[in-house]
């Protein structure tokens, strides 16, 4: 019981100081993060030259026609999401 | 011409509209012509934050589907005339409006302020994209816990992409607990600068102090306690922005809620 005392506070000071535990897996999880990979990486930049401006002319057309709204109502966007080239496109209906 | 600065986070609930209304009010107290920009579209906090709820009439939408320009669309504050608000709006979502927007609307105000703040919503998607377009620097919001780290990590490796140098974001530690880091139960300032590895612009104490400020709508750096902790760590990063030479040490050497000094405060409180 007595013995038991100073084994139980003993414990307890070795459990204190999360932030030790806190410091090693921020090192090891900020370490292999950082950087996501920018579009070029994805599209090499003279094909996203030659292509972009097309294909968001074709889209605006399309749903222009498509929703009879003016081709002015139509902006599409094109953005790089975690790896992904994402398009998106938004329409503004009066 | 302004200073564009976005307040972002990556992790949502870390005080990124506190931190923007507060930043905003202080620069407008030292005579800085300021204008907040809700970028939080379909939740809008930052009108709430500086309680001018009532008085938004127009938003960020109806500037970019050009019912009017953005300078007849912003809110002045009731009492700080520097300061004005570009406030959100609750119908729209996030994908209404593209960074090209946002860009266009930040640069019809440019010339007509000394500091554009605009308020991030939480996350890395188009809301936060938006809310970078048109941002000269950042400053990145965390708590001392390891998700609201790492996410900031995460944003600043975006922020890089987009074009933004190392130099111009800066980091605040918010809900920093003096005591918690004193007993090696929480990391400290050094720990998480070691691993961001971008510059300090200032250290807020963990502070009951904002949550009576926000239940008022009087942003903490304007309240009748203005000279509370973090009312003065908030003046001395509005300084900083400013370009004043102010050492992070002193944002440490403030008392914080549970110390020493606030125990005795609180029993001569109770007394009177």
């Amino acid at each position: 019981m007595f013995f038991g005392l100073f084994r139980k506070r003993k414990k307890k000071k070795k459990e204190s100081g999360s932030r030790t535990d806190a410091k090693d897996r921020l090192n090891s999880i900020v370490s292999s993060r950082r950087r996501s990979v920018p579009i070029q990486d994805i599209v090499p930049q003279e094909v996203l030259d030659g292509s972009e401006v097309d294909v968001k002319n074709q889209i605006k057309h399309y749903v222009s026609e498509k929703y009879n709204v003016n081709e002015e109502n139509v902006k599409v966007q094109f953005e790089e999401h975690n790896g992904y080239v994402v398009i998106i496109t938004n329409v503004v209906f009066h | 011409m302004a200073n564009v600065f976005v307040v972002t986070s990556g992790k949502g609930g870390v005080g990124k509209t506190t931190i923007s209304a507060n930043i905003g009010c202080a620069l407008a107290s030292a005579g800085k012509k300021v204008c907040l920009i809700d970028a939080d579209i379909g939740l809008k906090n930052l009108d709430i934050a500086l309680g001018l709820e009532n008085r938004v009439v127009h938003t960020i939408l109806d500037v970019t589907n050009g019912k009017l320009g953005a300078q007849e669309a912003l809110v002045r504050h009731k009492q700080l005339k520097g300061l004005y608000l570009l406030a959100a709006s609750q119908i729209a979502t996030k994908e209404m409006i593209s960074p090209e927007d946002m860009k266009k609307v930040i640069n019809s105000l440019y010339k007509n302020f000394d500091f554009i703040i605009i308020d991030s919503p939480a996350g890395i998607e188009r809301g936060f994209r938006n809310a970078i377009a048109g941002a000269e620097k950042a400053i990145i919001v965390t708590t001392p816990e390891l998700p609201a780290i790492t996410d900031a990590d995460r944003v600043i490796g975006l922020l890089e992409n987009h074009g933004m140098d190392e130099s111009n974001i800066l980091l605040v530690i918010n809900r920093f607990k003096k005591h918690m880091v004193k007993k090696g139960d929480m990391l400290t300032q050094e720990d998480i600068k070691e691993n961001l590895a971008i510059d300090i612009l200032g250290i807020l104490p963990d502070s009951e102090a904002i949550i009576v400020a926000t239940n008022r709508g009087v942003p903490v750096v304007l309240g009748d306690d203005n000279e509370t902790s973090i009312a003065k760590v908030i003046k001395n990063i509005s300084l900083r922005l400013q370009g004043e030479d102010i050492p992070i040490s002193r944002d440490l050497a403030q008392p914080q809620n549970g110390g020493f000094v606030d125990f005795f405060k609180r029993i001569f409180k109770r007394e009177r």
